[in-house]
């Protein structure tokens, strides 16, 4: 009983630290700034958070699975470029639609090289990375491609219920709709036991392989919407957009508590990470402090923040680690190799 | 409308009470009162969505900007772009929402601000671009350019060029970030001098490197490689590239001496000229750009017509005036 009052507790914590680091944010951000604690900031805040937190959601389930995704910047330019690109030839709607399907036409061929070819994620995706960064500057002849139609996307940034802007609510549905699959749902629950342990998983009738294509496929998809809503709010398909957003996607997600070694994580964590992540950056902004020094923050809270995880987690609940340390099992470090 | 703008002015004022409360306005002591004479800037809030923290020709420019923000009594809040025109228009959104008085924006592509220039129209909110034009449906929206007329200085350039060489010869282009605006223009005045002139020299290749030394350094050993002593001229979009075309061609061994032109009058650009290894630049002054562009902001807040276009001045430097100029830089 006490175990299970720690463990609460514990959870607690670990959701709590997001919500104190937004409460201060919002109390410095007040001290500091005029006028800083509104709706409007809020709706700023969740807007401009959508792009890096559709790459971070979707980066999500890959890292529960124990396997990494870099490609994402790539494929977000991918994406962008394709739907400005296509929106003359085919009409905004399919043109938004091709850039989604590029999204998970790359998933699916990140999906492929770890699961045919057995190469580690992380070595599979930075290739990716490299071939599809190079190939949107080939295709763009290094050029941002301008929208024939700058006007369509606009409403995408919109008020939308006070709070929201039209694509802000959809990464915010998009968080809450992948909550509930990880949670709720057995074939979500199962994406953890993949992540913790795939060569258990697999002896438990679970089959790791089609979970780790699933991520792949999810990743590429929400990439492909980061790119095809930046791309159409900003009425242009920038062939290198992607290339600086890998890290902001990875910093959100490692804030929100998602472990890199796989097993644990949650997407409404990500969400606050994100949102964390992006009301820190628009206070430090309106303090006038450097683009620089900012990463330096950053990179501080980042390590706080996962030690506090650490703390609060390791004697609650059981970590993938603990759990791997107790099975009897012959290391295995990703256990995709295992796979005959 | 009305009410919104009600809220914001509302807002603004709250603002500058709680500063004046808190005893950190920059306004300076005088404070001759703001009621009386209507056009008053004093206690106004101006967005500055500028295009990066550090760099040569950003960084005055924007100590610039704070300076003449400081002396109009202005607040002044300076957001970085980081170089990435997505960042820049994602700041416009957020300037626009925090409901400030006026927003000066470095513009780094043609698009990408459109969305957020709407909405500032339909906030009231004025919009004066600094250093950069963008695209024309986006300059329609905005009140006024200030700085450098960039296409012009792509045509000195290739007038330069063309002197240096007697008129033939290779020549290799070392440009901006594609798709910058500063780059279409200073590549676009070059060739269209070129054209209109009817000259003979040969364009061999145009590189972008990013008005970074380093990318420069790295662009200018393939082209020195590739085309060795068949380049006689080198235009360089501005003096940091230029720079680092000199580093290649030093370590290149080759023993060659193209003439090097560079644009924005830098310290560096002045010693080289006067060491012989580059040939001219183009002072293009960097403090005074900021200064203008929020002078030129202020007087717009203040209800006045300002025109489309403010330049900032050319100025050619070589080797015979050299002596004569101050780096702008």
């Amino acid at each position: 009983m006490r175990q299970l009052d720690l463990r609460t507790a514990g959870r607690a914590a670990v959701r709590y630290r997001l919500l104190v680091l937004l409460v201060l944010v919002a109390i410095f951000g007040s001290i500091t700034i005029g006028d800083f604690f509104s709706v409007d900031t809020l709706q700023s805040v969740l807007n401009r958070a959508t792009v890096v937190g559709f790459l971070a959601l979707g980066l999500t389930p890959v890292l529960i699975a124990g396997q990494i995704d870099l490609s994402i910047g790539s494929i977000l330019s991918m994406a962008g470029i394709t739907t400005i690109a296509l929106q003359p030839v085919i009409g905004n709607i399919p043109a938004a639609l091709a850039g989604l399907g590029v999204g998970v036409l790359i998933g699916a061929i990140n999906a492929a090289i770890v699961v045919i070819f057995k190469i580690s994620s992380l070595v599979a995706t930075l290739a990716t990375l490299l071939i599809f960064a190079s190939l949107a500057l080939l295709l763009t002849d290094s050029q941002p491609v301008s929208s024939p139609d700058p006007i369509f996307g606009i409403p995408l940034t919109g008020d939308l219920l006070a709070v929201f802007t039209p694509r802000s609510a959809m990464f915010v549905a998009a968080a809450i709709l992948m909550f509930i699959w990880l949670r709720f749902t057995p074939s979500g629950r199962n994406l953890y036991a993949v992540g913790s342990n795939a060569a258990a998983a697999k002896s438990a009738g679970i089959r790791s392989n089609a979970y780790i294509v699933t991520t792949f496929l999810i990743s590429g998809l929400f990439a492909g919407a980061a790119g095809v809503l930046q791309s159409l709010s900003t009425a242009t398909g920038s062939p290198v957009a992607g290339a600086v957003m890998l890290i902001p996607a990875i910093t959100a997600v490692v804030i929100g508590g998602t472990r890199l070694e796989g097993g644990r994580g949650s997407s409404l964590a990500t969400l606050g990470g994100v949102v964390a992540l992006g009301a820190l950056t628009m206070m430090f902004e309106f303090n006038g402090v450097p683009a620089y020094t900012q990463a330096i923050y950053t990179g501080v809270l980042l390590i706080v923040l996962i030690t506090l995880d650490r703390l609060v987690s390791d004697d609650g609940r059981p970590t993938s680690r603990t759990l791997r340390r107790a099975r009897v099992e012959p290391p295995t470090p990703r256990g995709i190799q295992e796979e005959a | 409308m009305t009410i919104r703008r009600n809220i914001v002015v509302a807002a603004s004022a709250a603002a500058a009470l709680a500063l004046a409360l808190t005893g950190c306005s920059s306004g300076g002591g005088g404070a001759a009162s703001a009621d009386g004479d209507t056009g008053s800037v004093e206690g106004k809030e101006i967005c500055y969505i500028t295009a990066a923290n550090s760099h040569p020709y950003v960084t005055p420019a924007n100590e610039g900007a704070q300076a003449a923000a400081d002396a109009a009594g202005v607040k002044l809040t300076i957001v970085s772009e980081e170089f990435s025109p997505q960042t820049g228009a994602e700041q416009l959104d957020s300037c626009v929402a925090r409901g400030v008085d006026g927003i000066l924006l470095w513009p780094l592509d043609d698009n990408s601000y459109l969305p957020g220039l709407l909405k500032a129209e339909q906030e009231g909110i004025p919009v004066v671009a600094i250093d950069t034009t963008t695209g024309e449906d986006s300059m329609a929206l905005i009140e006024s350019f200030v700085g450098a007329d960039k296409y012009d200085q792509g045509k000195i350039s290739a007038q330069q060029l063309e002197k240096a060489l007697g008129g033939e010869g290779g020549v290799v282009i070392i440009a901006g970030q594609a798709g910058n605006g500063t780059e279409i223009a200073r590549t676009g005045g070059f060739m269209d001098e070129l054209e209109a002139s009817g000259s003979k020299l040969e364009v061999l290749a145009t590189v972008n490197a990013d008005f970074d030394q380093q990318k420069a350094l790295v662009a200018s050993r393939d082209l020195l490689t590739k085309f060795g002593d068949q380049i006689k001229g080198v235009y360089a979009e501005d003096d940091t590239m230029a720079k680092g075309f000199q580093q290649a061609l030093a370590e290149s061994g080759l023993g060659i001496t193209p003439f090097i032109i560079g644009i924005n009058g830098e310290k560096g650009a002045f010693e080289s000229i006067k060491a012989g290894t580059q040939y001219s630049t183009i002072i293009q002054p960097p403090f005074r750009n900021g200064e203008l562009a929020i002078e030129t902001l202020i007087a717009v807040m203040q209800g006045e017509t300002v025109d489309e276009m403010v330049p900032l001045e050319n100025t050619v430097v070589d080797a015979s005036n050299v002596d004569e100029n101050e780096p702008a830089m």
